[in-house]
């Protein structure tokens, strides 16, 4: 089965100058869920803008970068971009429509879809996302939590493949975390979450790679990276107080998910 | 310098919508063709923007303070095209969302502010830029540009009253033209002190601005000229007793006023003969001044030698 | 400058009254044409300008629209005619007279002040693009209109930040702050605004 994201000797420089990233490989398959550690300049946006052809300014399709076997290259990048959901480590400048349901139809309309598969589109993401309720709100009426989920929506109403999220819990309140982590764990596909949220990573990806400068320095299992204390304090990160208190080897089943009824309550999915 | 409704009759208010019409289309045209989509949403941005910037105040005296308009700052940081529609979106958001500014008065209001402002300060700008170099002379030439801005939209803004009616063109011209020539100079120090904070920070953004066809700004120019030919020029004509003839026979108000209160007619130094000369006068001294206040400005501003010598943009 | 528009918000007691529900392109013709023809009648036609008011007050009764923020906002048109007024003097018997000029443009403001009270932004934005204004206009209002707050926000928070280590204030250190907020601003939003092309861009804008 073709890998849903290959990178293959991955270089960028800056405009400037100033190299990016440096001889990056690896491979995910479809399905996976694998987090994308590292300190802040370590390049995990960078590399989260090549997956749907931003960067580079001009994608010279040499192969460095393959969504679902295809490379990704100047002429192709309507098909790529179907594919791959990116959300922004910013939802302001995500949210530029001037109300939510406009701006999740935004992606659809681009697709060519008639209104009414338009619509239903929209109707769908925003239940998904639960912001049904909101649909005709201005976005700078939302709270935080509720503009990841609008960006969440917009995404999921193009329908990817393939979802990339930049930084998605940072700035929320523990409330609109955990939401937002159970509507991760809701959605199938592949993805790709480049984040600083250990705990997180923990709890959603069983695979994580670790960049710092440009670099791919660990690619393996979540927990057995996230335990090499020495690991993570050479790479601007930390050992998790949540593997602090668990034996190094957790089964993850061990411990019931919570799953949001979107209110204040939780309740164990058994 | 909202002109609200109810101030312009009717023909002035149309000749100005067929005007800026005619102007924002041409903008409109323009970047469609040159801007790349890459610049789109600074377009949006820009406006939000100038609003935005609007509403920081700069306090003045007592408990007074004013505040940016942004014409010619604008258009020395996007181009003259971007800087049409950025204001004008902003002029038409006003007008709607806050009801500032008339309806049937849009298109005097975008003509004066969104077409004659950031033409005149961008025409100003270009030329005192290549008179001083570095830094300091597009300092200078911002501050200078910006204070022409906010006074040649005033004399604009006058010449429709007067053509209304509504105000007199002898009691229009010196209150908007004077008021004017005082905010003028906030306008053009703010809008100084705005370009060598961007400057400073990031050269590169005064740098990427589009270079601006020569015959694209020509056309704004022409655009702006024949406005202010026909709002303001009859009025500033220096053969008042010809063009008095006239008026009275189209029953304009002037002729009345002028009689009655000539002695308002502001800018007439005394012990010099005919009021165009004097009123000429009058504003030369009144550019002098604003000019020499802005390259000292940008003097005060721009400290280092090595600063000065070297301009944000090398153009 | 004023704050932010007090009529953004549609009243949220119960149902939405019938006026803010009808069509968006129906209410702006229907402004316009108030507000072009009272800018244009003259002053003697008493009746439409009678007939005007009665159908302002009428809308605002029946839309629920609220009386103080309505008031306060007329009030501000008071400036213009107090200029007015002094102009008339000061020129004479000739000219439409300032009594006419606030009748006149009072009725108007209040025409848009109810416009905007009962109709949201983005519908006028969909009237505008059915009857085809070009394109980048509508979406340069568009998001502008969408980053507003955003924009007036950050310069808040950039100037409270400021004054907090400021400890000495001066008019001079004022401007020179403002202005640096100001520029700030400006270098913010043009990287904003390259960010939402490249979210634009993923979402498969071109």
């Amino acid at each position: 089965m073709k890998p849903a994201i290959e990178i293959s000797h991955l270089d960028y420089h800056y405009p400037d100058g100033t190299p990016a990233l440096c001889d990056i490989s690896f491979a995910i398959a479809p399905g996976e869920c694998v987090g994308l550690l590292g300190p802040n300049g370590s390049g995990k946006s960078t590399l989260l803008l090549h997956l749907n052809g931003i960067l580079p300014e001009k994608p010279a399709g040499g192969g460095a970068v393959r969504i679902n076997g295809e490379a990704v290259a100047a002429h192709n990048l309507g098909a790529i971009r179907r594919q791959v959901g990116l959300l922004f480590q910013d939802p302001d400048d995500q949210l530029f429509g001037s109300t939510v349901a406009e701006d999740v139809a935004f992606g659809p309309s681009q697709l060519g879809l008639v209104p009414e598969t338009v619509s239903e589109r929209v109707q769908s993401a925003l239940a998904r996302v639960g912001l049904t309720d909101h649909a005709h709100r201005p976005p700078h009426h939302l709270s935080q939590g509720e503009k990841r989920r609008a960006c969440l929506a917009g995404v999921l109403a193009c329908e990817p493949t393939l979802l990339a999220l930049d930084e998605p819990t940072s700035g929320l309140d523990p409330r609109g975390r955990r939401e937002f982590k159970a509507l991760l764990r809701e959605v199938a596909g592949t993805k790709l979450v480049a984040t600083h949220d250990l705990e997180l990573v923990v709890e959603l990806c069983p695979r994580s790679i670790v960049l710092d400068g440009g670099r791919v320095v660990a690619d393996g299992p979540t927990v057995e990276l996230l335990n090499n204390e020495a690991l993570m304090l050479a790479h601007g990160l930390e050992r998790p107080h949540i593997l602090r208190h668990i034996h190094p080897h957790p089964s993850l089943a061990a411990e019931p998910p919570m799953r949001s009824d979107g209110g204040e309550n939780f309740r164990p999915v058994s | 310098m909202h002109i609200p409704d109810g101030f312009l009759d009717a023909k002035t208010a149309a000749v100005a919508a067929v005007f800026s019409a005619a102007g924002l289309s041409g903008a409109l045209y323009q970047l469609r063709r040159e801007l790349p989509p890459r610049r789109v949403p600074l377009l949006g941005l820009g406006a939000a923007f100038v609003f935005a910037a609007q509403m920081v105040n700069f306090p003045v005296a007592g408990g007074t303070s004013g505040h940016l308009v942004g014409g010619a700052l604008i258009a020395a940081l996007l181009g003259t095209p971007a800087a049409v529609v950025v204001v004008s979106t902003v002029l038409i958001a006003q007008c709607f969302l806050f009801a500032d500014g008339g309806v049937t008065a849009l298109g005097a209001n975008v003509f004066n502010m969104a077409i004659v402002a950031p033409v005149v300060g961008m025409a100003v700008y270009r030329v005192v830029q290549r008179l001083i170099p570095g830094l300091r002379g597009q300092v200078a030439a911002l501050a200078f540009a910006g204070w022409c801005s906010a006074v040649a939209a005033a004399i604009v803004c006058a010449g429709q009253l007067a053509w209304s009616g509504t105000v007199a063109w002898s009691v229009a011209f010196p209150a908007m033209a004077g008021i004017h020539m005082l905010i003028g100079l906030g306008e053009g120090a703010i809008s100084a002190l705005v370009f060598y904070a961007v400057a400073r920070t990031r050269p590169d953004i005064v740098a990427s601005r589009p270079a601006g066809s020569l015959r694209g700004f020509l056309g704004y120019g022409l655009l702006a000229t024949l406005g202010v030919a026909l709002f303001a020029a009859p009025f500033a004509c220096p053969w008042p007793d010809g063009l008095d003839a006239v008026a009275a026979k189209l029953g304009f108000a002037r002729r009345a006023a002028e009689s009655n209160w000539a002695w308002m007619a502001g800018y007439r130094l005394p012990g010099l003969g005919s009021g165009g000369a004097a009123t000429a006068l009058a504003g030369a001294i009144g550019a002098l001044v604003a000019f020499g206040l802005a390259v000292l400005l940008s003097r005060l501003l721009v400290r280092t030698p090595a600063e000065a010598a070297k301009p944000a943009v090398d153009r | 400058m004023k704050d932010a528009p007090v009529f953004d918000q549609p009243p949220n007691r119960g149902v939405r009254p019938l006026i803010h529900r009808a069509p968006a392109g129906l209410k702006l013709g229907v402004a316009l044409a108030l507000a072009a023809g009272t800018a244009v009648v003259p002053v003697t036609w008493l009746w439409w300008h009678a007939a005007v008011a009665a159908l302002l007050l009428t809308i605002v009764f029946m839309a629920k629209i609220r009386w103080r923020p309505l008031g306060a906002r007329l009030l501000w048109f008071s400036p213009f005619v107090a200029g007015a007024a002094l102009a008339s003097a000061l020129q004479g018997p000739a000219g439409p007279g300032w009594r006419a000029v606030a009748l006149r443009g009072s009725l108007c403001l209040l025409t848009m002040l109810l416009l905007g009270a009962t109709t949201s932004f983005s519908a006028l934005l969909v009237v505008l693009h059915r009857i085809r204004v070009p394109a980048l206009l509508v979406t340069t209002l568009a998001l502008m209109y969408r980053y507003l707050h955003l924009l007036s926000d950050e310069a808040q928070r950039m100037n409270r930040a400021r004054a907090c280590r400021t400890f000495t204030p001066s008019r001079r250190r004022t401007w020179l702050i403002s202005g640096e907020v100001i520029g700030r601003l400006f270098v913010r939003a043009s990287e904003r605004a390259e960010r939402i092309y490249l979210a634009m861009a993923a979402r498969g804008w071109s």
